[in-house]
């Protein structure tokens, strides 16, 4: 029996998916081992190391995914990311400085007009991210590549963005759509032409419930602190504390604590929920040519990553207590007499360090647990259909600047 | 599936090619000939011949070897899941290193430098930013000076009004208080004349009960009602303000926010933001301004004992009224506070100090007005 026969027996016996339906190959410990060794060294080199980290963990979820039994593979380099950073740099640090001076010059107009072209500047660098990252992703010898005017892009993002603002949230799903189409009509994996068939609608439909359970109790608690205070009676009032209670402001504390416990509430318990939606929404969306892709994640598989990272965070967050509890401990010892200028650089620095190592211990758990549970979930609930149209595709396009890459992660718009 | 060593002692395999043209996969056998490496399609013609040094090991699975032509615009990509031919292989070509050695090598080598580049930025935080901002502060003209002082007041302002009162947070506006207002500004005059500066001061006293007194860019002096409060004689607050008519005279709010200026740009921007990086940007930023802060006390307190000597005030009243306060103020950790040891500063004075009073500078009357410039309560 060959090794191919084996292979396939073993695919029954264990009812895996038919040959060829994407899978995610990649084995978790050496996920964990990049993340956590890349949260050291961010931490000793002030986060300079980030893009060698963003190049290692692209590298393994691409070539960890296979689909047609043929895996993707990441082309980048760290040392490309790091030059679009430096012309991000270079071209945000006479802006800033300009803005810096024209709003000392000239009054406060100009630090608004700052936000709102950095805002564009954001959405810009996310669409020209998006290209580098499309032309660094090879499969079967193909590169994906994307064409379309970032400046466009960047203007439709922040109306639509705004209109979301505007209707608090419910315009989300059309926004959603109509960007995703934008960017997935001009995305193309070599010939093939790519698309988005996402409708708006059905996703508001989808997301209503949630929108009911979170925004609308959100917005009438947040009416009802405002209108609990007597405002007139509060600003006579001015400082004198004993007229507060008249004004109606403990009232008006009371909805306001109930309305933000609310809100926390059902952003953790409604967040997978929303995030479970959005993905399958998406995923069932893109088409490249005849391929079309649907997805069949459930909202249970995500709860149970956000679990796990849960778990995972308790038990850290309770590990790293008592660390912490121990060294400081201990610290008087080495740091001298009380009161000293010693003993305060040495208790700083300790509580600084804490702080970071304890930050990025949370992060690189994130990243374990959600962001690469979520890939494989995603991959591995996904049915590609008339996966034979990907045998026949011809190469286009060529490779983009990072330069893109480098403003996302400047304005601290970065995605993946 | 294992390597097969055909009469001419070419050994050869199965791998899985694509071209780079197109999509399509094509099952072929590779021969590892003596100088390249050789991908034959099914028909046996010759689908690629890659020179060893030229074979680039790419991304993969952990149990796929997959190569690419480097420097090559095309992207051709042979994978070879046989492990044998891919060890074979692996021996022949220099760049390919499956046991990753070489990729080590390479990124222990990153790691140094980035280490020795946050040393670097971290000096240039530390010395090249406070020399660049002492550089340029003199040369940023007095009008400049001036509009940046007026924004960061409308600022400051805000901060230090917490009530929000407006008007009434200065003192010395109201009918009651105009004496107090005369004495205060009578004390100013003699401090403006005598400092000779190439801007006007602004001096203000407000509701704030902090035995304090701080400076803005653009000559913008505020005193808080609790350092008049605190004071036992009219040369022990003018001592302090002609500290601060110091920190106009060198132009220390100023140079302050350029320092804060290129240190945000130079740890916020450039090294970006890891997670809890802004909380060290932070900490960085107060750490570094309360060593600059060291000095520029000392240079102010300098200008106040020569400018009380000008002015023939008490040139130790300074030191007299530094000293009860930091004794009866147990505030936040040392390193943080803006001032330099209390006691270190108060020797200094003294030394530097160099004779009696000639006059006073208010008389009684004037001393217990000034006292109340903040009455109407």
């Amino acid at each position: 029996m060959s090794n191919s026969d084996a292979a396939i027996l073993a695919a029954q016996a264990s009812g895996c998916a038919p040959a060829g339906a994407p899978r995610f190959v990649g084995r978790s410990q050496p996920f964990w081992s990049l993340v956590s060794r890349g949260a050291v060294l961010l931490m000793l080199t002030l986060g300079i190391y980030r893009f060698w980290l963003t190049t290692d963990i692209r590298r393994y979820l691409w070539s960890s995914t296979e689909v047609a039994d043929e895996s993707f593979e990441y082309t980048g380099t760290p040392r490309e990311l790091l030059l679009g950073f430096l012309i991000a740099i270079a071209v945000l640090v006479p802006l800033y400085s300009t803005f810096f001076l024209l709003t000392l010059m000239l009054g406060e107009i100009w630090s608004a007009l700052a936000l709102l072209v950095l805002t564009f500047l954001g959405q810009y660098a996310v669409f020209r991210a998006r290209r580098y990252r499309l032309t660094r992703t090879v499969y079967r010898g193909i590169r994906f590549h994307q064409t379309g005017s970032a400046l466009r892009y960047s203007v439709c993002a922040v109306l639509w963005w705004s209109l979301v603002v505007l209707s608090l949230g419910l315009a989300y799903p059309f926004a959603q759509s109509q960007l995703e189409h934008f960017k997935m009509r001009h995305t193309f994996f070599g010939n093939l032409p790519g698309r988005f068939q996402g409708s708006g609608w059905r996703l508001l439909v989808r997301g209503l419930p949630l929108w009911a359970i979170a925004v609308v109790p959100f917005t009438i608690g947040a009416t009802a602190t405002v209108l609990a205070v007597d405002w007139n009676a509060l600003g006579s009032a001015g400082a004198a504390e004993d007229k507060l209670e008249t004004s109606g402001l403990a009232g008006a504390v009371v909805f306001a604590a109930l309305t933000g416990a609310w809100l926390l509430l059902s952003i953790a318990l409604l967040y997978p929920i929303f995030q479970a939606i959005v993905l399958r929404w998406w995923v069932s969306g893109l088409r490249f040519g005849e391929v079309s892709l649907r997805s069949r994640l459930r909202i249970a598989q995500v709860f149970k990553i956000y679990a796990r990272f849960f778990g995972y965070a308790v038990v850290f967050t309770l590990i790293a207590a008592a660390l912490v509890a121990s060294m400081a401990l201990g610290l008087p010892k080495i740091s001298g007499e009380p009161d000293s200028m010693r003993s305060e650089l040495i208790t700083t620095a300790f509580g600084l360090g804490a702080y970071v190592a304890i930050a990025l211990g949370y992060s690189t758990i994130y990243q374990g647990t959600v962001k690469l549970g979520l890939w494989r979930c995603v991959i591995e609930s996904l049915d590609v259909s008339n996966v034979e149209a990907l045998e026949q595709v011809a190469a286009a396009g060529g490779p983009a600047s990072p330069v893109g890459e480098g403003l996302a992660d400047a304005l601290n718009v970065g995605g993946l | 599936m294992s390597a097969v060593e055909p009469s001419d002692s070419t050994i050869s395999g199965r791998g899985i090619f694509y071209d780079g043209a197109t999509s399509a996969r094509h099952d072929v056998v590779v021969e590892v000939a003596p100088h390249t490496l050789r991908v034959l399609g099914g028909n046996g013609a010759v689908l690629a011949q890659w020179p060893y040094d030229q074979l680039e090991p790419l991304s993969a699975p952990d149990n796929v070897l997959r190569l690419g032509r480097s420097g090559s615009a095309v992207l051709a990509r042979l994978e070879i899941v046989d492990p044998q031919l891919a060890a074979v292989i692996d021996e022949r070509s220099i760049p390919i290193d499956r046991t990753g050695r070489t990729e080590r090598r390479l990124r222990t080598r990153v790691i140094l430098w980035t280490l020795a580049a946050t040393a670097s930025l971290i000096l240039v935080g530390v010395i090249g930013v406070p020399l660049i901002a002492s550089e340029l502060t003199p040369l940023i003209p007095y009008a400049l000076e001036r509009k940046l002082g007026a924004a960061v007041d409308s600022q400051i302002r805000l901060n230090l009004d917490a009530r929000r009162s407006g008007a009434a947070f200065e003192c010395g506006s109201a009918e009651k208080e105009q004496p107090g207002r005369a004495a205060f500004d009578k004390l100013m005059q003699q401090m403006q004349s005598a400092a000779g500066l190439p801007l006007p001061l602004t001096a203000t006293v407000v509701r704030k009960q902090d035995a304090n007194a701080i400076t803005l860019p653009g000559g913008h002096i505020y005193v808080f009602q609790g350092l008049i409060k605190q004071a036992r004689t009219p040369d022990e607050l003018a001592g302090v303000i002609a500290h601060e008519v110091g920190h106009v005279a060198h132009r220390d709010g100023t140079r302050t926010i350029m320092q804060g200026a290129g240190l945000s740009l130079l740890f916020g921007l450039v090294l970006g933001d890891f997670v809890g990086g802004g909380a060290v940007v932070l900490a960085a930023k107060t750490l570094l301004r309360t060593r600059y802060s060291r000095e520029v006390e000392a240079a102010a307190d300098a200008y106040g004992v020569n400018l009380m000597a000008r002015i023939g005030g008490d040139q130790r009243a300074l030191a007299a009224i530094l000293s009860r306060i930091a004794g009866s103020t147990h505030g936040g950790p040392k390193i943080l506070s803006d001032h330099p040891e209390t006691r270190d500063r108060v020797a200094a004075i003294e030394r530097m100090a160099s004779g009696p009073p000639s006059r006073p500078l208010l008389d009684e009357a004037q001393w217990s007005a000034l006292k109340s410039i903040c009455a109407d309560q």
